[in-house]
């Protein structure tokens, strides 16, 4: 953790404050998250085959080889023949998140509207919600946090969701990416794409499946600018200035237009999904899609 | 001061600053406005991207005049610049007299002459010279002070309502005769006065003079005459000139005694001459209320015209003792007072109780010897309060037992049986003549003309305060006129005949006279002064050179003679004086008095007042500029683009809502109207706003779906249900208003209350309904019934009881016996029956109480039964399957023999007398 407030952590006068101050955003964010997550309904996606699984598959005949512990008296006792209880099997699928910490993402146009940060924590810890909700590992790409089960890995991940990042962009962390698990990448991708690309060749070399899902602000789409303007990254590293800001315009949407278009190949080329949001949009209809395109992909997986 | 232009700089070498201007203009022209620094995590995009345009941006022309405008006023501001530099005016050195007339003539112009004055001193003030002040209608030895000395007492000088007079001119020429030299500004006030040429050698003689006068005309307005029935009004000019017209007002007290003006006439100066006269014609009333003449747009003790009782015409009642008889005009007892008063008096015919009520000033009864009680009582009445009652003696008061053996009330004195006669045929001696006037008499002064002899009289008994009573008594001692002080009036006898049959007193003019004496009649004409010889006037109220009365205070009594003839002094002071009775104006201008305008001597060099005095403007451009610079600030925002974004926007939203404001006038007396005409158009039905969002709302609807069955089923055809806020909203119009409770409604305002408890008193009937019958019963400890108590404690309420089952609210449309709601509780509360109504033998009901109950409570949540949505169908569930549906029939029907109730009150419950009554008329 490096950012600005464990730095001054070590001061234990500030230590309580900075502590409260986090504290304070997770169970914000937890409760938020979860609001938004109860919104899905789920049903649990068992494999339709029997297997491991809490859920009553069927019976079937006992067979040579069943041992008798194996077999339902219950069921049984009706008649002559004996019965073996299948539950179906129900596997667990891993799923990795990245959500962009960096500066870049800590910018909202009007103060009536969330941080694309803010916006992106949300939705990624109300999917992590639902899919651990529905059984499967969630954790973070990297090594910071595995993929686990359970409850408490909501916690850990809201944690994790509330360490600020520094860097102004920062690109997607792309290690010890589990084979044949499931990913999703939250960012505006504003930074350079080479990090992007890296991550999704390996990805894809290693057969990890998944969503880039592209937030942005509505400013950054519509670029309502005019006069003389210095325009600065959220961080202050880089900077630019114009004497005519509106003359940019047509340029810049070009630009952007360019830079969704190459993340939309790249999704193509290696099988993910892209999908955009801003952030005057509702988070909910953004979550259900994230949902469905992992759900999505999840069957067609099995 | 350098003067550049007519304009002076006291610093005028900060205007070289100016060149630096065009310097300036370069500068500014190569800077491009400051850039706005954006955080936008989009730059990263930008990166690399150019701008078309390589010029530089650069300022816009009008921008960068606007700035150089701003500079330009800024330089030029804090050169000092000054208006109308005073520098054509020679200047001496020395002490400087300042003379003031400090008449009437110049309070008009006075704010002007101040004005002057202060230029003056501010002039003297930078020459340091010493400045006194000699004002010539109240001389006193001038004190030679600093210029800002006399600045700061300036105010303190006002007009004084008179010129100055020889004593004044003889003091103030002595005063200056003892001074040192000393230069002069003698400010006039442009009238001629006698002795101001004997000022103006002495003023010669000490040093150099100027004179400052006003170049506007004087003018004054003499004292209103009554002639031929109309008030003729004359004002005069100083000097003569254009035509002009001016307009005179009529002031004084309207009937509910405040000052207002009550008419205006304009009087027309003829070209080149110095009056104009005018007139007007006013009924007596409102002539009787003028208090004064004021010439618009003056303000001088000269344009004002105070009115006595010359203007007052009294009114007189006269009674005689035989008003039906048809005889000789020259018989008739009132003949002789008719003509005697005709001209100054308004008279007035009619029985005592006819005439009362117009409160006349004084009745005359002529030979009425007794009056019923029912006339004298007012009468008494009316003379404790200031009427004068004026009796003549004659045949019927001597033949009377009137005031024979007791006073009478209405007689000053006992009278013998009788009367006498003397000097007749059947009498010894000579008709009797009158006694000169005694001192004490309000006669006293009048001379006795030798043919006004009395053949017959009655006679005074003697009784010890007779001697008071007398005013007037014949040659031999014999009272002939007494007169007994009641209350604020009096009653006076002549003990003579009001005809000439006992005496020739009615054909003299002493009879007018002794008339006008007592104030019966007024004088048409001003008095002269050797009327007023020996009398003592005190002043009322005094006039200040403005024009303005106050009152006088303890100022000394003034000789009759003096007030007319002497002139005005501080002795005395213009204004109302009074003696007895009787009110005289004394006025600034005379009747016959004229304005002469001052003439000077050609080396006596003569300005007007309308010194433009000195005038810094560098505060004006400083602001200028500063507003040029708030304009410069605007344009700047405007042309980066930051002028129009959110936050600035909110600001130009809050800077705007004064101005919408004003645009939108708010008319409460509009508002109550509109309610008052939609609740009163129809029969409405209301209910108290709650402040609970949900229940009001539900109120409202179910007072609609209860209008709307009205409509259906009865002939009341209510208008749409109507909410009413207790504090602010009109009651009355309201037969019933439905009061849900809820627990955290707020208390009424004690205005609110009184209003409720009026509109229980005038026959409103209030529906309490504290909804919660499904849980507590009446009188149970709720919170809504707890807050029904606290609400209805300072309610006007009856005793209550629970409705009995022969109620008229049984029966006034449906026959119920139950009352349901939304709930069915039976505890519906209304006013008690009377102790002592009881059930007649044969009668299904009770005779009970006249009159609606005017309070309905329970818990049944009505509304929610009857309320309905907009389509008309049951807003909210009520019961289970049809045993629901007819709880809400029967709430519906409860509502409708409520409204029925309140609308037709008992009606239902005559009906119950309806077979006692065929029965009687079958017999």
């Amino acid at each position: 953790m490096n950012t600005p407030g464990t730095l001054r952590g070590t001061n234990p006068a500030s230590l309580r404050a900075d502590a409260e101050d986090q504290a304070s955003r997770l169970p914000a964010l937890l409760a938020r998250a979860e609001h938004l997550a109860g919104a899905v309904l789920l049903g649990a996606h068992g494999r339709r085959r029997a297997g491991m699984g809490d859920d009553f598959w069927q019976y079937r005949p006992a067979q040579i080889g069943d041992s008798r512990r194996m077999i339902d008296h219950r069921r049984s006792a009706r008649g002559d023949q004996e019965f073996v209880r299948e539950r179906e099997w129900q596997i667990a699928q891993s799923v990795m998140l990245w959500v962009d910490q960096g500066a870049s993402m800590r910018f909202a146009s009007d103060a009536g509207l969330p941080q694309k940060a803010d916006r992106a924590r949300l939705l990624g810890l109300a999917l992590s919600i639902l899919l651990l909700r529905g059984g499967e590992r969630v954790g973070l790409t990297g090594t910071a946090l595995p993929p686990r089960r359970g409850n408490p890995q909501i916690l850990r991940l809201a944690e994790m969701f509330c360490q600020d990042d520094a860097t102004d962009y920062s690109p997607p962390e792309h290690r010890a990416m589990i084979p044949h698990a499931r990913a999703v990448f939250i960012s505006d991708f504003m930074g350079n794409l080479d990090g992007v690309q890296t991550a999704l060749t390996k990805a894809a070399d290693r057969g990890v499946r998944g969503v880039i899902y592209h937030v942005l602000d509505p400013s950054e789409e519509a670029f309502p600018f005019t006069g003389r303007t210095i325009f600065e990254s959220v961080g202050g590293t880089i900077s630019h200035e114009t004497l005519k800001a509106n003359d940019l315009k047509t340029r810049y949407l070009e630009r952007l237009a360019e830079r969704k278009s190459e993340l939309q190949q790249l999704c193509a080329l290696t099988g993910w999904q892209y999908g955009l949001h801003h952030t005057d949009a509702s988070p909910q209809s953004a979550l259900l899609w994230l949902y469905g395109a992992l759900d999505a992909r999840a069957g067609v997986a099995a | 001061m350098t003067v550049l232009g007519g304009i002076g700089f006291t610093a005028p070498w900060l205007l070289f600053a100016l060149l630096a201007l065009p310097i300036l203009w370069l500068i500014l022209r190569a800077v491009p406005p400051a850039p706005i620094r954006r955080r936008f995590p989009g730059v990263a995009l930008l990166l690399g991207l150019s701008d078309d345009e390589t010029v530089s941006d650069r300022t816009p022309w009008w921008l960068l005049l606007l700035r150089m405008l701003a500079v330009a006023a800024i330089i030029l501001g804090l050169a000092g610049p000054v208006l109308n530099p005073e520098v054509d005016q020679a200047s001496g050195d020395g002490p400087l007299l300042i003379v003031l007339d400090g008449t009437w003539a110049g309070a008009t112009r006075w704010p002007e002459q101040t004005a002057a004055i202060e230029a003056q001193l501010t002039r003297a003030g930078r020459a340091e010279r010493p400045v006194g002040f000699l004002a010539l209608s109240r001389p006193d030895a001038p004190a030679f002070q600093t210029a800002d000395v006399w600045r700061s007492r300036l105010a303190g000088f006002t007009p004084a309502p008179w010129q100055p007079s020889a004593e004044n001119i003889a003091k103030a020429a002595e005063i200056m005769r003892d001074l040192p030299a000393f230069d002069t500004l003698w400010f006039s006030d442009a009238l001629e006065y006698e002795g101001r040429d004997t000022i103006l050698d002495t003023l010669q003689s000490r040093g150099s003079v100027e004179v400052y006068q006003t170049a506007a005309n004087v003018l004054a307005i003499a004292p209103a005459k009554y002639e031929d029935a109309v008030v003729k009004l004359s004002v005069a000019r100083a000097a003569s000139g254009l035509e002009r017209e001016v307009v005179i007002r009529a002031e004084g007290r309207d009937p509910a005694g405040n000052a207002r003006i009550l008419a205006t006439s304009v009087a027309t100066f003829d070209a080149s001459e110095t009056t104009a006269t005018t007139e007007l014609s006013l009924p007596s009333e409102l002539r009787a209320r003028i208090t004064g003449f004021t010439i618009a747009g003056q303000r001088s003790a000269g344009a004002v015209s105070l009115v006595d009782d010359a203007l007052r015409r009294r009114e007189v009642a006269l009674i005689g003792s035989d008003s039906d008889r048809e005889g000789l005009q020259l018989l008739s007892p009132l003949h002789y007072i008719e003509q005697a008063l005709a001209p100054t008096a308004d008279l007035i015919d009619g029985s005592i109780t006819d005439v009362l009520p117009a409160n006349p000033d004084v009745i005359v009864l002529a030979d009425v010897a007794t009056l019923a009680d029912a006339e004298a009582e007012p009468l008494l009445e009316w003379i404790a309060q200031g009427g004068m009652l004026v009796r003549f003696a004659g045949p019927r008061i001597a033949a009377s037992d009137v005031s024979r053996f007791d006073e009478d009330p209405l007689m000053p004195v006992r009278l013998r049986a009788g009367g006498r006669s003397v000097g007749g045929a059947m009498s010894w001696g000579e008709p009797k003549s009158l006694a000169p006037f005694r001192d004490t008499s309000p006669f006293f002064g009048l001379g006795v003309p030798d043919d006004v002899v009395v053949s017959a009289q009655v006679v005074a008994q003697p009784d010890p305060t007779l001697a008071d009573r007398v005013i007037a008594s014949l040659s031999d001692g014999t009272p002939l006129v007494t007169r007994k002080v009641v209350g604020q009036g009096q009653i006076v006898l002549f003990h003579v005949t009001a005809t000439a049959e006992w005496s020739t007193l009615p054909l003299s003019g002493l009879f007018v006279e002794m008339l006008e004496r007592l104030a019966v009649s007024s004088t048409a004409a001003s008095p002269e002064p050797g009327d007023l010889a020996g009398t003592t006037w005190t002043p009322q109220r005094v006039m200040d050179g403005y024009g303005v009365l106050s009152d006088a205070g303890n100022l000394p009594g003034v000789d009759g003679a003096d007030l007319l003839s002497s002139a005005a002094g501080p002795a005395l002071q213009p204004g109302i004086y009074s003696s007895a009775e009787r009110r005289l104006a004394r006025n600034v201008f005379g009747t016959d008095a004229t304005l002469t305008p001052a003439s000077w001597p050609s080396n006596i060099p003569v300005r007007g007042l309308a010194v433009a005095p000195e005038q810094p403007v560098a505060g004006w451009l400083l602001s200028l500029s500063i507003l040029l610079l708030l304009v410069d600030v605007v344009a700047s925002l405007a042309l980066s683009g930051r002028l129009l974004q959110r936050s600035n926007a909110t600001l130009l939203k809050v800077l705007a809502v004064p101005f919408i404001s004003l645009a939108l006038p708010a008319d409460a007396q509009t508002e109550a109207d509109d309610f008052a005409l939609a609740a009163t158009a129809d029969v409405s039905l209301a209910h108290v706003i709650t402040g609970n969002p949900g229940v009001d709302e539900i109120a409202a609807a179910g007072l609609q779906g209860l209008s709307d069955i009205l409509f259906f089923r009865t002939s009341i055809e209510p208008a749409p249900a109507t909410a009413v806020d207790l504090e602010t909203d009109e009651l009355a119009f309201f037969p019933i208003l439905y009061w849900p409770i809820t627990p955290d409604q707020p208390r009424p305002s004690s205005e609110a209350y009184t209003k409720l408890n009026e509109y229980l008193r005038s026959g409103g009937l209030i529906l309490f309904d504290t909804r919660d019958a499904d849980t507590a019963s009446y009188g149970a400890s709720s919170p809504n019934g707890a807050k029904l108590r606290d609400i209805a404690a300072p309610l006007d309420i009856p005793p209550l009881e629970p409705l009995p089952s022969d109620h008229v609210l049984t029966r006034t449309f449906y026959l119920l016996q139950d009352f349901p709601g939304r709930y069915n509780s039976r505890e519906v509360w209304i006013e008690a029956a009377p102790p002592n109504a009881e059930k007649i033998e044969g009668m299904p009901f009770r005779n009970l109480n006249d009159g609606v109950t005017p309070v309905v409570i329970g818990g049944n949540d009505w509304a929610a039964a009857w309320a309905t949505r907009s389509d008309g169908a049951p807003l909210l569930p009520i019961g289970r399957g049809y045993a629901g549906d007819r709880q809400r029939e029967l709430a519906n029907r409860f509502g409708v023999n409520l409204i029925m109730h309140v609308l037709t009150g008992n009606y239902k419950s005559d009906q119950v007398h309806v077979p006692a009554l065929l029965d009687r008329l079958g017999q």
